[in-house]
């Protein structure tokens, strides 16, 4: 086995060891970005990483992540490289300095060695509206089913084990249910525990800085390093950060686990509910007590509706900077409010457009308080019920997406009259800003599906020590397309 | 709720500066279409006279100042570098006063 599919701390034990160095590691992970055909890289940083690599050469023993080359999706901000979100409104824009999460791990000697696609400027799901086309599934060579998104790019990579990790940003589930359909760990964390500067803003209330790894200690290893306040982000926490990287797997005896039984009945997948109801039957015999609760069909139906509606309104207003002017293309115009205009109507996707002209109705005048004001009452209302839940639990458990990923012929980028719960109740920890993580539940035919656990506001280690726990029910820890696993459920 | 036409989403968009083709035009109709089904379920839901608008998810408190101490300002060339439109120094627009 190759050090770049094994878990971080096996690859920090080999670096100590001088059983391998930074530079083999990344080209090797150069190599494999470069074979991969999954369409998931808006570039790739061969030079750079090799200069970086070249200079690391006395291996930091107590930096886990010394040397562990990374991805980082393309709406983060990168000193001097072309940054765009996948999006032609941003085409050449090199930022003019660094994400703090791209700082901090640049402070941890990772080495970047390139930038993955997403859903243009983050707002979609599917992993196929980013200007570089489709970006698809590693599981499925014959490139039928998606991979998911908006996350697509990093997920796709860190499945087809190119690198240990990578990073991605969730405003509704964009990398939680990527990491559903790639079998991998994906974790966004409370709202505030990661700041958020140079990350492109979508919808300020609900973004968060998430991340892809293949197991949950390498997910716990990633947290404590991007974890904590940054005076550049006011909306960054101050509260203390756990040792993340120290949990252990949790001893569930007498954990409470809830599971919303409306979520449940919403998979249709019969091989998702047998695996699921086998799962729920291995945490009871682990010794945790799991309660089915109600939550309620009409909020749960809501949610879509009340993200799109927060979503869009937030973005309509964050993005009216992208004009072509201080930066992105420049395509002239008589007035100046017909150089923002063509800027716009040249550099917008038509599915971006449409998102914005929805949002822009919201804040209406006329249309505020029936539709922008009371999303946010309903969205109040749905958070005070998950808080309520967990009161009395420890963690909510439930299908992370309603199968595996799905074909990319039977995806849409407009809205549908079909709505199902599965696909959407991810949102709850956007809504809430709760940590919330996806793990493998099984694989289906050879396609993985996940699972989705979601905590109290800032206590991820609790968490990560119950994805811990859970990854050693399931055998799927460390799970990639280079990885053979036996699932277990 | 503001009826929705052709000409409505028209002019939201030409608000929001941007155009786009009668065929998209037509698309986002359809699509409001099915986004006022959508947003009855939003209406549908009872018992929200006790709960304020949720504009983030917790209240954060950030009470912090910066020291003062001088710091070196963006570069002229920096801040013009991303610029496509850059004449003697400055960003060049059309006249606004003609």
């Amino acid at each position: 086995m190759s050090y770049l599919d094994q878990s971080i701390r096996e690859i920090h034990r080999a670096l100590v060891e001088r059983k391998t160095t930074p530079l083999d590691l990344v080209k090797e992970a150069l190599a494999r970005a470069k074979a991969n055909k999954d369409n998931a890289f808006e570039m790739i940083l061969e030079e750079e990483a090799i200069a970086f690599a070249s200079t690391l050469t006395e291996p930091e023993e107590d930096n886990l992540l010394w040397g562990i080359p990374y991805l980082a999706k393309d709406n983060f901000s990168t000193k001097d490289l072309e940054t765009t979100a996948s999006s032609n409104v941003l085409s050449g824009y090199k930022p003019l300095f660094d994400a703090t999460v791209i700082k901090k791990l640049h402070e941890k000697k990772c080495v970047l060695i390139g930038k993955t696609t997403l859903d243009e400027l983050a707002m979609g799901g599917t992993g196929t509206t980013g200007h570089k086309g489709v970006t698809y599934n590693p599981y499925d060579p014959s490139h039928q089913r998606m991979v998911g998104g908006s996350s697509c790019g990093s997920a796709a990579a860190v499945a087809a084990g190119i690198v240990p990790f990578a990073l991605g940003s969730d405003t509704g589930d964009s990398v939680r249910k990527p990491a559903s359909y790639a079998g991998l760990v994906g974790m966004k964390p409370t709202w505030g525990r990661i700041s958020r500067y140079g990350l492109f803003p979508f919808a300020p209330s609900l973004d968060h800085v998430g991340f892809f790894t293949r197991s949950a200690d390498d997910n716990a290893i990633v947290l404590s390093a991007l974890a904590g306040r940054d005076d550049m982000d006011s909306t960054s926490s101050t509260k203390p950060v756990d040792d993340y990287a120290a949990a252990t797997p949790a001893n569930l005896s007498g954990k409470r686990i809830a599971v919303i039984q409306e979520i449940v009945d919403s998979v249709t997948n019969p091989d998702l509910k047998a695996s699921f109801d086998r799962s729920i039957a291995a945490l009871k015999e682990a010794g945790a007590v799991v309660d089915f609760v109600t939550f309620g069909l009409p909020e749960l139906q809501a949610i879509y509706p009340t993200y799109i509606v927060i979503s869009c309104a937030e973005a309509t207003s964050n993005d009216a900077n992208l004009d072509g002017i201080k930066f992105g293309p420049f395509r002239g115009g008589k007035t100046y409010q017909e150089v923002m205009s063509n800027a716009r109507t040249a550099g917008f996707s038509e599915l971006i457009k449409r998102r914005f002209v929805i949002g822009s109705f919201a804040l209406m005048r006329e249309n505020q308080d029936v539709l922008f004001l009371r999303a946010q009452k309903v969205r109040a209302k749905i958070v005070a019920k998950v808080n309520e839940i967990l009161e009395n639990h420890d963690v909510i458990y439930v299908p992370a997406a309603p199968g595996v990923a799905p074909m990319i012929a039977s995806s849409s980028d407009k809205l549908s009259n079909e709505y199902l719960i599965a696909d959407n109740h991810l949102a709850l920890g956007n809504f809430a800003g709760l940590p919330s993580i996806t793990l493998p539940l099984t694989l289906i035919h050879g396609l993985p599906v996940g699972i989705n656990f979601m905590g109290r506001a800032f206590e991820e280690k609790e968490l990560l020590s119950i994805a811990e726990a859970f990854e050693q029910i399931s055998g799927l820890s460390g799970l990639s397309t280079q990885e053979n696993k036996e699932a277990r459920l | 709720m503001k009826e929705i036409n052709l000409d409505v989403l028209r002019d939201a968009a030409n608000r929001l500066l941007f155009d786009m083709s009668d065929e998209e035009y037509r698309t986002l109709l359809e699509e409001f279409g099915v986004l006022t089904r959508q947003m009855e379920t939003i209406g549908r839901i009872e018992g929200l006279e006790g709960f304020e608008p949720m504009t983030f998810p917790f209240n954060c408190e950030t009470d912090y100042l910066r020291e003062d101490e001088p710091e070196t300002p963006l570069a002229r060339e920096e801040a013009l570098r991303n610029a496509g439109s850059v004449q003697d120094n400055e960003i060049k627009l059309p006249k606004v006063v003609l």
